[in-house]
């Protein structure tokens, strides 16, 4: 059995010898330089020897010549397994349609992937590579060569600077890298800048167009500040004005402060109560017994029992209730003049812009009536008043 | 002829310390324990059943005795014997074994 496995292609047989003299059988075989192995005697005095499916057919002349016969005792190796596998049809047919389908799923690309940090929607990409013939479940030997590929999804892509396409295996990768551009601004028509309000000018800086007042000039709202006209009647061209205008302000003020105010605190004493969630039912479990408060807050935490990502209609719920007192606080008229003051300036400042600032301000009336204090301020802010107007 | 030419091959292999067997086309015999001997340089086999193996030599037989004797591979050249094997005989020739 020299060499079992190349015995097991070529196939062997165990083999039994009847009648005639096993030496000179065995002498002819070694002649003629077949080879035999394992060769013993059976317990009934017969001759068995393995050989090799070609050799068998080699020893017949030669059992001719010492008047022997051969019986075969068993097959072994690949040709008796072909024989028998072409038996069942079926069988070698399914192992075939195997190998087909296994070659043919190969042939299909399988993933479409995107890399690289891009802008462009996936979307969009996936609908250009589409276009191009790169989808799943497309065959592979319809898709050009990555290199022409990639020519011509960065001409469907415009924003790309550079694509690349990798086919590995049954998956394309494509790269995309994004081209800078600069950033768009905004359309713009021919402008004037107007008075927001009236106001007393104390700044003004033109980037563009021409200033139509100066500093300290009184303005009415709606009065032209930079203009947007460029030369006189006959020659003239309209721009877009760009520029700062800044002026004095006067708000009036109408201010209610009351005298007594009242703030919720809290006591610092709690009680806790847990509940189980069945459906949309509650069933109190702890927390019974104890005397609710005159003024509470409440925080209810609830926990649903979860399933993966499926919420299940079971869980808990606690309740944290919290004691709250209100407390009175009262004030003088100073102290609650100073607090309505405090206010308005902030508020005041919200509604006049970022840039505004406070230059004085006047008390004008002041009166204590029904708890509360009344008053009326006048104040001076710096601010823009700049707006823009298109040209007609 | 065939004397004087197998004189001077045995005057060589003295000469040149060369092993025996190389020049003389003798047969070489190597035994594992009891278990196996791979027998060289044999021409042909005289007698085979499980208890006796009876080799033919080119001046002599040589006899492996023994149980369950089984030859696992045999060549031109070589017998390749496993089984029980209790004695190895050479008989010269001329003189035949019982």
């Amino acid at each position: 059995m020299k060499g079992s496995w190349v015995a097991t292609i070529r196939g062997y047989v165990w083999v039994k010898l009847i009648g005639g003299e096993p030496e000179v059988f065995l002498n002819a075989a070694t002649r003629e330089q077949v080879p035999l192995w394992n060769i013993s005697f059976s317990p009934a005095g017969q001759l068995t020897f393995g050989v090799s499916v070609p050799d068998f057919f080699r020893l017949r002349p030669l059992l001719r010549g010492c008047g022997s016969r051969t019986r075969i005792i068993s097959r072994h190796g690949l040709p008796f397994r072909m024989a028998r596998l072409s038996r069942r049809k079926t069988f070698a047919g399914g192992m075939l349609a195997f190998v087909l389908a296994l070659f043919l799923l190969s042939t299909f690309v399988w993933d479409v992937r995107i890399e690289g940090n891009t802008a462009i929607p996936e979307e969009k990409i996936l609908q250009a590579a589409r276009e191009e013939g790169v989808y799943t479940f497309q065959w592979s030997f319809r898709l050009q060569d990555a290199a022409s590929l990639s020519q011509r999804l960065a001409l469907r892509l415009p924003e790309a600077a550079w694509i690349g396409v990798d086919k590995r295996g049954t998956s394309i990768s494509i790269t995309v890298i994004d081209s800078t551009k600069p950033e768009k601004t905004a359309l713009e028509g021919p402008r004037h800048l107007v008075a927001k309000t009236d106001a007393v000018i104390t700044r003004i800086i033109a980037e563009n167009g021409r200033p139509k007042v100066e500093r300290n000039d009184r303005v009415r709202k709606g009065d032209i500040l930079i203009s947007g006209v460029l030369g006189d009647e006959r020659n003239n061209k309209t721009v877009i004005s760009k520029g700062k205008v800044m002026g004095l302000v006067w708000h009036e003020y109408r201010i209610e402060s009351p005298l007594v105010t009242k703030s919720k605190n809290l006591t610092g004493v709690t009680q806790d109560r847990s509940y189980l969630i069945i459906g949309n039912r509650a069933l109190q479990i702890s927390g019974y017994g104890e005397p609710s408060y005159e003024i509470s807050q409440t925080r209810t935490t609830v926990h649903r029992a979860q399933l993966w990502k499926r919420l299940l209609p079971f869980g808990t719920m606690k309740e944290h209730e919290l004691e709250v007192v209100e407390l009175e606080k009262v004030r003088t008229p100073a102290e609650a003049k100073l607090a309505g003051l405090e206010q308005a300036r902030s508020e005041m400042l919200a509604k006049a812009g970022k840039d505004a600032v406070i230059k004085a301000e006047k008390i004008l009336h002041e009166h204590t009536e029904n708890g509360k204090v009344l008053l009326t301020v006048l104040f001076e802010v710096e601010q823009s008043i700049a707006i823009e107007r298109p040209i007609g | 002829m065939m004397r004087v030419s197998r004189k001077l091959r045995k005057w060589t292999a003295t000469i040149l310390d060369l092993p025996q067997d190389v020049v003389l086309d003798l047969p070489r015999i190597t035994m594992i324990g009891g278990l196996q001997v791979t027998v060289e340089n044999h021409r042909g086999i005289l007698h085979f059943s499980p208890d006796v193996l009876r080799l033919a030599m080119d001046n002599g037989i040589m006899e492996v005795t023994g149980q369950d004797l089984v030859i696992r591979n045999i060549g031109a050249e070589e017998v390749f014997v496993e089984g029980k094997i209790m004695g190895v005989q050479l008989h010269a020739k001329g003189k035949p074994s019982s």
